[in-house]
């Protein structure tokens, strides 16, 4: 009876050890899913609530919606944000405070996206570009508005739809 | 000329650690001294042409005993440690021994070189030939031999079986795991 | 017996050198020019082949695992391991405080020593072939049993646990394995009536020993393949080196090429198993041949005989691989119960049955000599 027992144990453990063979034969034939990543650059695909950079989006008039109020710097958690203004006066006679510098750093940043959320007027955003990386720290430090950029009209861009639309979003 | 090269360097290797390993103070590295001179003892039997010996030499005494030589004094108490010889007259009796010896198989080899040329000689035995001369019952054969080294044997794996085996009032104990 | 044209063999360019030297010189330096010649080739054909088990290993490895493996350097990364051969050459040998130290620099040494010996003897095709004794599968087995001193030395003089426990772990693995191996040879020693390698493969022109002893053979190569997977160290069998409970088992301590002799050692090892087992059993670098049908063997031939031998220790070694990147690692207990109750005993019992078989005329060739025989 045990000799039946052994033998028959014998062929119980081949046959499970060759369906654990078949089930990694298998495995062998399947397609792999590893990206090969700087040669796919162009089908690559990056989720858009993928947080990258912060970046200050400019329209063609090399205009922004920053209006210098300092609410992302107040919010950033670590300090990464520094915004500097100065004010000016305009042709009515009123002051207006203007963007000097809006600087992020990239190194300090933990894209917790409160900057953003925060921001009345949504003049910044993240994008997905994530190849940031540098060989020196010091370019790290990104300054977001542009040589000579200026903010942008306010009537003009309530007429617009689309602002009017996201602050509903914002809102709700 | 070539083999001659060959011998004495082998025999330097032979005399070089037999005496390597018994003045040698840690253990592990006199096995390790032993086992170079069982591997120059099998290039003697390769320059002879006597591969099966050699074969034999290499994986039952390299191979085989040697390695349970390493793991017996692996077990043993601080294998690591150096030995130190405190008795005198033990390595002075040894030593008169070890020269008895020598004395003794030198008078022996060279009083029957004639024979030993005579055998050494000889072509390399076939594997069919030794086959035939381990299990064969006529004259120079030994299957009577052969049977009792595998009785002598089978009879210490037994015994070492007995020693190893727990007793059955010990099974009853309980043991640690069951604590 | 026909003779076969067989363009690609080596045969010819080896007369051709052979002749050259013995035009040349003076006999006694012939010897010793080929001598050396023979050692750098087996030699460089170690490296060679170590670097290519180990690109194919890393590689089917990462097959089974529905990745890529290496992909970087070269085409498919084809020179990776050859990347990691340089860095590993530069690496610092960091010595150990409290290590025994002669036997810590020695132990690598014993270790490839012993799989250069073995893979000197084998046969690589026709008239590739170093040594052919007529103790052949016996010189095998023997040099090769000389590896595991190595380890077991390394484990020691590593003056650490975890290398110890490893050492130790290999050893009973090695000598219990041994065994099976042992007498799973010598199964089909007693089918083909030689011990020479040459021999057993002009047995096997017309029949494999595989199907020449058929039941029995097979269970012996089966038992080979099993003991001489768990020889090397790998696959379920690799807790000598077990990094989850040992870190890296004998080895831990060895760095730079120290640790690349072992890991050399390890894939020839795994080479020489599967060749051995393609020569025994499998006919060697023989080419598959019928009997009467003229036209088909020569088109074998044309195939030479090299190429047949690496493409059956390929396709056994990709077995191995398949082997590895299946099951999960043994106990040790269970390890040594697999050899000790089940293969050991088996194979005692087959071995008898060979004998059985041969003796009574029940092989392949006795039943069928028109078929397969001589």
């Amino acid at each position: 009876m045990k000799f039946i027992q052994y033998i028959g144990g014998i062929f119980t453990a081949l046959r499970s050890l060759a369906g654990g063979m078949i089930v990694t034969w298998k495995e062998l034939l399947t397609p792999k899913v590893t990206m090969e990543y700087p040669e796919n650059r162009k089908t690559l695909v990056i989720s858009d609530r993928w947080r990258s950079e912060l970046i200050m989006p400019h329209d063609e008039n090399n205009e922004h919606a920053c209006t210098a109020c300092g609410i992302c710097m107040i919010n950033c958690p670590n300090g990464t944000i520094q915004v500097t203004s100065s004010s000016i006066d305009t042709e009515d006679g009123k002051k207006k405070k203007i963007l000097d510098k809006h600087l992020w750093d990239y190194g300090s940043c933990t894209f917790c996206n409160l900057c953003v959320i925060t921001c009345p007027s949504d003049a910044i955003i993240f994008n997905n570009d994530f190849e940031g990386a540098v060989f020196d720290k010091s370019k790290l430090l990104h300054r977001l508005n542009h040589e000579g950029s200026k903010l942008r009209d306010r009537k003009k861009e309530a007429s617009t739809l689309d602002t009017s639309a996201k602050k509903e979003n914002k809102e709700a | 000329m070539t083999e001659q090269i060959i011998f004495y360097l082998l025999a330097i290797v032979v005399t070089v650690f037999s005496i390597l390993a018994v003045t040698s103070k840690r253990i592990v590295r006199s096995a390790t001294y032993l086992l170079f001179v069982l591997l120059a003892t099998a290039g003697l039997y390769m320059l002879l042409g006597y591969y099966f010996l050699f074969a034999v030499q290499v994986s039952v005494y390299a191979g085989g005993i040697m390695v349970l030589f390493i793991m017996a004094i692996f077990l043993t108490h601080k294998p690591g440690n150096n030995v130190s010889i405190k008795q005198g007259w033990r390595v002075r009796l040894s030593l008169l021994l070890s020269v008895a010896g020598l004395l003794l198989c030198g008078e022996i080899i060279l009083n029957n070189t004639i024979g030993i040329v005579r055998f050494a000689g000889k072509e390399e035995p076939t594997m069919q030939q030794i086959g035939t001369a381990m299990l064969g019952t006529g004259k120079q054969q030994y299957l009577l031999s052969f049977e009792m080294m595998s009785i002598l044997l089978l009879a210490c794996i037994v015994g070492a079986i007995l020693i190893a085996r727990k007793t059955k009032t010990e099974k009853n104990e309980p043991n640690e795991t069951e604590l | 017996m026909l003779i076969y044209s067989q363009p690609l063999e080596l045969t010819k360019l080896l007369a051709a050198i052979d002749n050259f030297l013995q035009g040349n010189l003076t006999p006694g330096w012939t010897v010793l020019v080929k001598g050396i010649l023979v050692g750098i080739l087996i030699l460089a054909a170690y490296t060679l082949i170590a670097l290519s088990l180990i690109y194919i290993e890393r590689k089917v490895a990462a097959f089974f695992q529905a990745r890529l493996g290496p992909n970087r350097l070269g085409k498919y990364g084809v020179i990776q391991s050859l990347a990691d051969m340089i860095k590993i050459l530069i690496k610092e040998v960091i010595q150990i405080n409290k290590a025994d130290k002669l036997l810590f620099y020695a132990a690598p040494f014993f270790v490839i020593v012993a799989s250069v010996l073995a893979f000197g003897a084998l046969p690589f095709g026709m008239n590739l072939h170093a040594l052919d004794f007529n103790i052949g599968v016996f010189y095998l087995l023997a040099v090769s049993s000389l590896g595991i001193i190595g380890i077991l030395l390394a484990g020691w003089s590593s003056n650490n646990k975890y290398s110890m426990i490893g050492a130790m772990r290999s050893g009973a693995q090695f000598i219990s394995y041994e065994l099976s191996a042992g007498f799973s040879l010598m199964t089909i020693v007693v089918l083909s009536g030689s011990m020479q390698f040459s021999e057993i493969i002009e047995g096997q022109r017309y029949c494999w020993n595989l199907f020449n002893g058929h039941l029995p053979a097979m269970i012996a190569f089966l038992i080979y393949l099993i003991s001489g997977h768990a020889e090397t160290n790998r696959g379920p069998f690799d807790l000598p080196e077990a990094e989850s409970e040992l870190t890296a088992g004998y080895h831990t301590e060895y760095s730079g090429l120290q640790f690349g002799f072992f890991y050399l050692s390890e894939y020839l090892n795994m080479f020489i198993v599967a060749a051995v087992a393609a020569t025994v059993f499998l006919g060697g670098w023989m080419p598959v041949q019928i009997k009467g049908w003229e036209a088909f063997n020569q088109v074998m031939w044309y195939i030479p005989s090299w190429a047949w031998f690496f493409g059956k220790a390929g396709l056994l070694m990709f077995f191995s691989l398949w082997v590895r990147w299946s099951f999960p690692r043994l106990r040790i207990d269970l390890l040594l119960n697999l050899e000790w109750k089940y293969l050991l005993p088996i194979n005692l019992a087959n071995l008898l049955v060979m004998v059985v078989i041969v003796l009574s005329g029940f092989t392949l060739t006795d039943l069928f000599p028109a078929l397969f025989g001589k």
